[in-house]
């Protein structure tokens, strides 16, 4: 009996690695910028986007003109995805961050309702190239399909996904603590002043650091965009977990919205795999019991965003 | 914060720019076709300036950012068709409770907020409105799910002696007037109260309000309950001008284009922003939207452009105008140190 469940471990696992990875490129951004980037969802949906463009020849590039290219096999082709999606979701976080400048030093609310204007551009604009219909991604075969192992079907690519997602994020967590950049940014979320005292380019610092949120962002898009189709609104239906994350995680702690992110993941494939419909409301649900004893979620900080 | 609202209070029940508001909207069945546009936009108008006004008590009175308020209009609409259809389809009856499960809604929603603030709030408000808008589209039973709650009727106006029909878009459109008035006079009053004062001061610096002794959360607790409550009631006269409940107004997108409106209006400097914005936004809709399919990029980045460049929107556009027009010595403040 527990046996079974083994496969729907797998896929919450999947899913929860990929929720965090959305959720700590988004605390990169708080942590720096001090902004709530609601924009977020649309740099995930952008990744997706600009994978399918690269892997399919109906995915919104002129054909004809491509005709060469997309004679490769698949698997450079997907290689080439997994680039390009975050570098264009980072260079569309690059320019977000150039219109956010005004607001640093105001209210916080300022820079929150800039991005949700920014994610309302976004998401029109996708629909203006790609329209509103859905797609899917098509990955090599070697990551594709499913084997049976002891009367037991597992998705291979949900495997894939999982160990790739823990994979980012070992090395997202190498560079934060055993690089000296990534002291610069831990530094800079916990005092972005004291960073430009010291003499680093604090402006250089944000754009940087919004560039990198925004291709986690990205590739957490590309990786997820098998698993859920792509359409315009594929965003905010990952960007919710994320915040989901965030709050019961803690903002500011690396592995509080990763054991967050987990948690929300199994919660949401052990309800899914009993009661479907309701398989998002248990992430809630999951939310407010332990926000209610926590306030700061499992391992928040206060932080200058309370203020 | 650099921009609020006017310093000074006043006690009148009436002021200039209410009497004007009153009397534009009281003729607007009048005049409005005759500009090329049609009685159903007044509605709608009207019911989305019922919700905004309430909404910026939340957002431009008490700086607290709920992205999630849609849930609640949407809450409002299905009460009243409820009411209407399981109850007793009485005007006044379902209209009081759609007020009051909405606002026992909001009352329970804020038991979670009250004592939250910044990222917390808005990234819990998001929460709640999810968990609502997704209660409301899994519970078929009672809201019909996607389809949404269909036939709900446009109960007459029930004065005791005459019963005045609502099936036109211009008597729905006094219905709308008659609740816009008495709101917009309740509101102006209460904003201008010692407790609206103390909601501006918890926006300025919620800290010092509670050190120098107010209940900041009961504070916060009510004014959530309250706007939630008004956003009820534009729900109850939404689901009569639409003839039904739908889900689609509990999306967080359209709990991001209320907050959208009341900014872009100016409703962090001025009461009267919310109204600005939402006549924006519908009137960019349909005068927009008669030239391009995608008018809402077009408003998005009309958004944009004002957060950066002008965040105090259409009202503090108007500020500067009449600064311009009759020039006045600066007031002297001290919001620069406060940083």
């Amino acid at each position: 009996m527990l046996l079974n469940l083994i496969p729907h471990l797998i896929n919450g696992l999947a899913l929860g690695l990929l929720f965090a990875l959305l959720a700590l490129g988004f605390m990169l951004i708080i942590g720096v910028m001090e902004v709530i980037n609601l924009a977020h969802g649309s740099l995930f949906t952008i990744g997706a986007y600009v994978a399918l463009a690269v892997m399919a020849p109906d995915g919104g590039l002129p054909y004809a003109f491509m005709e060469p290219y997309y004679a490769l096999p698949a698997i450079p082709r997907y290689l080439i995805a997994l680039v390009v999606g975050p570098l264009v979701a980072g260079a569309v976080g690059m320019g977000l961050e150039l219109c956010l400048r005004r607001t640093y030093g105001s209210d916080p609310l300022y820079g929150l309702l800039l991005t949700f204007g920014a994610a309302l551009v976004l998401e029109e604009l996708i629909r203006e190239i790609w329209g509103s219909s859905e797609y899917y991604l098509p990955v090599p075969q070697q990551i594709s399909g499913g084997f049976i192992a002891g009367n037991l079907i597992y998705s291979t690519y949900r495997i894939y996904a999982a160990v790739f997602a823990a994979g980012m994020i070992g090395v997202l967590w190498l560079f934060l603590n055993k690089t000296p950049y990534g002291a610069v940014i831990k530094a800079g979320a916990h005092d972005s002043e004291m960073v430009r005292a010291l003499g680093y380019n604090l402006t250089r610092l944000r754009l940087l650091v919004f560039g990198f949120g925004a291709a986690l962002a990205g590739i957490a898009g590309v990786i997820m965009a098998p698993i859920w189709g792509i359409r315009p609104v594929v965003g905010v239906d990952a960007v919710i977990p994320a915040f989901v994350i965030i709050v019961l995680g803690g903002v500011g702690s690396f592995w509080g919205a990763v054991s967050a992110g987990i948690m929300v993941g199994l919660v949401v494939a052990l309800t899914a795999a009993f009661l479907t419909d309701w398989s998002l409301l248990s992430m809630y649900l999951l939310l407010l019991a332990v926000v209610t004893f926590r306030s700061r979620g499992l391992a928040g900080k206060s932080s200058v965003l309370e203020a | 914060m650099a921009m609020d609202y006017e310093p000074k209070q006043t006690t009148a029940w009436i002021t200039g720019p209410i009497a004007l508001s009153l009397v534009v909207f009281g003729t607007l069945p009048l005049w409005i076709e005759s500009i090329g546009l049609y009685q159903y936009l007044g509605v709608e108008v009207l019911i989305w300036v019922i919700f905004a006004l309430g909404y910026n008590l939340l957002l431009g009175y008490t700086g607290l950012p709920s992205f999630g308020h849609g849930a609640f209009l949407g809450i409002g609409a299905y009460a009243f068709g409820l009411a209407q259809f399981e109850v007793w389809p009485n005007l006044w009856f379902c209209l009081i409770a759609a007020f009051v499960v909405t606002g026992l809604f909001g009352a329970a929603t804020a038991l979670f907020l009250s004592h939250r603030r910044g990222i917390y709030f808005a990234l819990m408000t998001i929460a709640f409105g999810q968990i609502y808008y997704f209660i409301a589209s899994k519970w078929t039973d009672v809201t019909h799910g996607e389809d949404g709650l269909l036939n709900i009727a446009r109960l007459p106006v029930d004065l005791g002696v005459v019963e005045l029909p609502l099936a036109g878009n211009a008597q729905l459109y006094y219905l709308c007037f008659a609740v816009y008035a008495v709101l917009v006079l309740l509101l102006w009053r209460l904003t201008n109260s010692p407790y609206g004062r103390v909601l501006r001061a918890i926006k300025q610096n919620e800290t010092r309000v509670a050190f120098v002794g107010y209940p900041v959360g009961l504070y916060k607790w009510s004014v959530f309950t309250l706007s939630c409550g008004i956003a009820g009631i534009a729900g109850a006269l939404f689901a009569m001008a639409q003839e039904g409940a739908y889900i689609n107004v509990m999306s967080l997108q359209w709990s991001g284009i209320i907050v959208l409106m009341v900014l872009i209006g100016g409703g962090f400097v001025s009461f009267w922003g919310p109204v600005f914005g939402v006549i924006l936004y519908f009137v960019a809709r349909d005068v927009l939207g008669a030239y391009t399919e995608t008018w809402l990029l077009w408003f998005g980045l009309m958004f944009v452009v004002l957060v950066i460049f002008k965040p105090d929107g259409l009202a503090g556009m108007w500020h500067d105008l009449m600064r311009r027009v009759q020039p006045r010595p600066a007031p002297v403040t001290a919001s620069k140190a406060e940083g």
